[in-house]
């Protein structure tokens, strides 16, 4: 009785020993989403959780006991609305074992409570109906596993650009690691030097288990003096490496290997078993490693190909204002077209469009071009004709509050190839705008084109401008080259450099302006 | 024992015979084109039968063979693409093209070469703002009797109007003008015309609005969201802005649960005496019973084709998958009546429907967004009359004294005339700026007679009191056709905006 009574004492002061949990977790605007969808915690361990509200429509938090159909239990609901509305669409059901308030928009509430002592999956869920589907994540309890023991190090000093064999070098110098973490700032040697680390760590059953590893710069792991998992080489640590591998229950041999060339110097290993979580073998936790969340996965790309006919696509587009117009092109190049502006607004080379920010959940935000090599001849939503005596003046700046005056926006029409001809008034004249594309834009010889036809009918104002790029130009061969991070080269007959614009005084007729990657 | 327990239930469906929606209106599911997610965001009827559907994808597809009996002989064409989401889509019998409301235009759409496929795209009208946030979806009418096209434009958010006319109802006219038209939208979900072509849009539960709404756009009126007021200014024809209501509150501090009755009871009905132009909701749509999401608004012009419910609304939802059904009428000027729970069981999210001549309800949708119980992402479906007439509430008008509601059958004068066999509540949502809201001052009248009428078809009410301003919801649970089989649903809400005085 009294061992008994001792043993449950025991294990309360180590769950009580684990530092509380604290983490922060709000709902996704517009995505009926969390943007968490795992928090990992130990039996019993404090946590403390700030949920906040960042949706338009209210949300809760309620935590389930493991294998609860929480769309089912959350739909239930629906069977007496009256009670489930007096309830605040908290279902009455016994597996509910923690919950917050219903939070209106933008509201904020702390919740604090004991994770459960049995190691499981908790489903966490937001019962405000029709949200259950997707407004979910997984609570973890998982015990945290054993750290190393017996913790060695052998440091080493030479210039390498990958593992050397250490086996053949002397070491510089040998000791014990007091806390068993594994950790690299053990010297004033800043570079150029290599880390050996041996110990000893215990698997608690026989079974699966995953080692986790990140080092700047290179590393690998032997377990029982077989290699299981490398980092090699000279680089950042970016990214966490892992390897599974099944285990015998008992003692086994643990051995790190590391090297710093120069720069960074960095150390992340861990590992997980079956019944425990994972667990961190060294004093430096990798960014990556969320302190025991997981962030919600952002959506599967749909990317929209083009084929063999043009294809538009009008959403909000990341650079060409809320009115853009994306046209993928046959030969891999795209452009944006601004019906805020009637200007051109994006041009690249490559794949067209991601549609899937728009086509998963409400579609908010404003999607970058899939591809790349994305030039902005004249930036962002800003028109390209404009009257002035100094066509070195500054144009017109989108002001997202207004529209421009003295444009009219009129549509557009496809030719067979469904390539869109874009129509508008200035002025009271009449434009049209067409693109052509020549050569082979998903090929990176950099030899497409893009050929832009402006047919201006009417009659235009005094000191009429149009402006076809935008920053610092020099003039070479017969055209402007950008002198920008990624240049570019802009072809036009009477195109002129004023200032920072690069400009052709509009007159009715036809221009044509081509542009094209720099070789 | 057990086994013949479980037997008897299992067999008691076939002998009690209860019925269930599925008796009297089918649901057919239509395949759909591999190629897209036919998210379907809104539909027209075409004059050779065919369909267009417009898309929360942005696409336009015209389908043709979905009036056959046959589900099979659906077929699909791709008219349009890359259109920034169709929430509105009007065939024009003038010019014979289709017109697409998209989030931040009205577009022409022209088949020049006769191929069906578009190629011409004219701006009709895109004289409103757009700011880029996700609220501000547009849904579009299809033409009313004057050649109008009708534009419902959701808030920049929940509570305000970055860019102009957000939270507002406009018209474009034939040639191509707007006219702003009313003011104080939230956030529509569907917009649609009763049968005299009077015009209808629903709002969605959230900031001044405590359920789902059923609303009356009537030029010059201030629907009740107070956050796109702003552009007044650029609405001359809009006549002076109306005074804000109050944000929140007055009858004490809720969360400390003061009791202030001489303050402002911050209810819709007391609003709409210090603000004129201030119309309130014809119908409200109550949350979590009715639906959580207000979407399509469709008028039944078949002449019975559909069953019994002639010229009433049906109101779909997303959140719920289903159908509601409303009657109105007309009391001191004012649109108001009943709700009443139709069919369910949708595969999505419902987000467009349109009846046809023939009385084919065809509905379309996604969850996206927001959840749908109907748990499939998105559907395109139809939804018609067996012939079997249900045992429903056929209309319900309000009386100086109560109600009288009318059946499709004629009932059981023993049941129909005890007291017992129904039930009144009736309640209200506080009028305020605050997200959605509980159902507030409930109150539980006496009703004092039921009588029925000589030809079993009506039942005259009387209830004391009736609150002006209230939900009025009557229960007919003990109510009995004269074929002894209860009422489909059993449950009306009817908005008594108006006592009438005779």
């Amino acid at each position: 009785m009294t061992r008994l009574l001792f043993a449950i004492l025991l294990a309360a002061a180590a769950a009580r020993a684990a530092e509380p949990a604290v983490f922060s977790l709000k709902t996704m605007t517009a995505q009926m989403k969390y943007d968490t969808a795992e928090l990992v915690v130990q039996p019993g361990q404090a946590v403390k959780i700030t949920f906040e509200n960042g949706d338009d429509l209210p949300h809760n938090l309620v935590f389930c006991q493991p294998g609860t159909d929480t769309a089912a239990m959350a739909m239930k609901q629906m069977e007496k609305p009256e009670d489930a509305l007096k309830r605040n669409w908290l279902p009455d059901d016994k597996r509910i074992w923690a919950h917050s308030k219903m939070l209106n928009p933008h509201e904020k509430e702390v919740i604090s409570f004991s994770a459960p002592e049995k190691s499981g999956n908790y489903p966490y869920v937001c019962t405000f109906p029709g949200h259950a589907l997707t407004m979910r994540g997984v609570l973890k309890v998982a015990p945290v596993g054993d750290t190393l023991h017996d913790l060695q190090f052998a440091l080493y000093l030479g210039n390498w650009q990958q593992l050397p064999d250490f086996s053949k070098l002397k070491p510089h110098r040998e000791g014990k690691i007091d806390d068993n973490l594994l950790q690299v700032k053990l010297d004033d040697y800043k570079n150029e030097f290599g880390v050996v680390f041996t110990g000893k760590f215990v698997a608690p059953r026989k079974g699966p288990y995953r080692f986790y590893l990140s080092s700047d710069d290179g590393s690998r792991i032997l377990i029982d003096g077989k290699d299981i998992l490398a980092y090699d080489g000279i680089h950042p640590s970016g990214d966490i490496k892992e390897a599974g591998i099944p285990l015998e229950k008992g003692e086994h041999e643990f051995r790190l290997e590391y090297f710093q060339g120069g720069g960074e110097i960095e150390l992340y290993a861990a590992w997980k078993g079956s019944d425990f979580q994972i667990t961190p073998l060294s004093t430096w936790l990798h960014p990556k490693w969320k302190g025991g969340t997981k962030k919600q996965k952002e959506f599967d790309p749909i990317p929209l190909v083009v084929k063999d006919e043009a294809v538009v696509y009008r959403n909000f587009i990341q650079g060409a204002g809320n009115r853009g117009i994306g046209v993928g092109y046959p030969g891999g190049v795209n452009i944006a077209w601004s019906a805020e502006s009637m200007n051109l607004a994006l041009i690249w080379r490559g794949a067209f469009m991601d549609a899937a920010r728009h086509w998963n959940s409400r579609g908010g935000g404003h999607e970058k071009p899939l591809g790349y090599d994305v030039l902005l001849p004249t930036g962002e939503a800003t028109p390209a004709f404009f009257v002035t005596e100094k066509p070195e003046a500054e144009w017109p700046k989108w002001d997202k509050t207004k529209r421009y005056e003295g444009f009219h926006w009129l549509g557009y029409s496809l030719d067979t190839k469904r390539s869109p001809t874009f129509r508008y008034t200035w002025q009271g004249a009449e434009i049209e705008e067409s693109f052509a594309v020549e050569g082979d834009g998903n090929k990176p010889d950099g030899k497409a084109k893009l050929i832009r036809t402006i047919k201006v009918t009417g009659k235009l104002p005094a000191h009429a401008w149009y402006r076809i790029g935008n920053g610092s130009f020099e003039s070479r061969d017969g055209s402007f080259v950008s002198k920008g991070s990624l240049p570019y080269r802009i072809t036009a007959s009477d195109a002129q450099l004023a200032g920072q614009n690069l400009v052709v005084r509009a007159k009715p007729g036809t221009m044509t302006i081509t542009y094209q990657w720099a070789q | 024992m057990k086994c013949i327990l479980f037997l008897s239930l299992l067999c008691s469906p076939l002998f009690a015979a209860d019925p269930v929606e599925a008796d009297f209106y089918k649901i057919t599911t239509y395949a759909t084109p591999k190629e897209t997610a036919l998210e379907v965001g809104s539909i027209e009827l075409m004059p050779d039968g065919k369909l267009a559907l417009g898309t929360r994808r942005g696409e336009i597809w015209i389908v043709s063979g979905a009036g056959s009996d046959d589900a099979a002989s659906v077929n699909y064409k791709l008219f349009a693409s890359g259109l920034h989401e169709v929430l509105g889509i009007a065939y024009n019998p003038k010019d014979k093209n289709l017109y697409a409301t998209t989030r931040y235009e009205v577009t022409r759409l022209i088949d020049t070469d006769h191929d069906g496929r578009a190629d011409v795209f004219e701006n009709v009208n895109d004289s409103w703002g757009v700011s880029g946030d996700y609220h501000e979806y547009a849904i579009g009418s299809r033409f009313d009797k004057a050649g109008d096209l009708w534009v419902t434009l959701c808030l920049t958010g929940s509570f305000g109007s970055a860019v102009p006319f957000r939270g507002w109802a406009l018209r474009i006219k034939p040639d191509g003008t707007m006219v702003p038209t009313c003011s104080g939208i939230r956030s529509p979900g569907g917009i649609g015309f009763d049968a005299d072509g009077e015009v209808y849009y629903c709002d969605n539960q959230g900031p001044w609005h405590g359920a789902c709404t059923l609303q009356h756009l009537v030029p010059g009126s201030f629907q009740g969201h107070p956050g796109g007021n702003v552009w007044y200014d650029l609405a001359p024809n809009m006549g002076p802005r109306p005074i804000d209501p109050i944000p929140e509150a007055f009858q004490g501090e809720r969360s400390r649960k003061e009791n202030r009755p001489d303050g402002d009871p911050d209810r819709m009905v007391t609003e709409r005496e210090r603000i004129k132009q201030l119309l309130p909701p014809a119908v409200y749509l109550v949350h979590g019973k009715i639906g959580n999401s207000a979407t399509a608004i469709i008028c039944d012009l078949s002449a019975g084709k559909f069953g019994p419910f002639s010229k009433q609304l049906f109101v779909a939802d997303q959140s719920h998958s289903n159908l509601s059904r409303v009657y109105l009428e007309t009391v001191n000027g004012i649109k108001q009546g009943v709700v009443i729970p139709f069919r369910s069981g949708f595969a999505s999210g419902i987000i467009g429907g349109r009846m046809d001549e023939e009385g084919r309800v065809f509905v379309g949708g996604s969850d996206r967004g927001w959840g749908a119980r109907g748990g499939k992402p998105f559907c395109f479906e139809k939804c018609e009359w067996t012939g079997k007439t249900p045992f429903e509430i056929h209309e319900m008008h309000a009386k100086p004294d109560g109600f009288e509601v009318t059946f499709t059958q004629p009932v059981d004068p023993t049941s129909a005339g005890d007291l017992k066999s129904y039930s009144m509540r009736e309640f209200t949502y506080a009028y305020r700026e605050q997200y959605g809201g509980d159902e507030v001052s409930e109150i539980l009248p006496k009703i004092t007679a039921a009588t029925v009428a000589a030809d079993g078809k009506s039942v005259r009410l009387t209830i004391s009191p009736l609150t002006q301003g209230h939900i009025h919801e009557l229960h007919l649970d003990g109510v009995r056709s004269a074929d002894k089989l209860p009422l489909l649903h059993k449950v009306g809400y009817y908005t008594l905006n108006e006592i009438p005085t005779k």
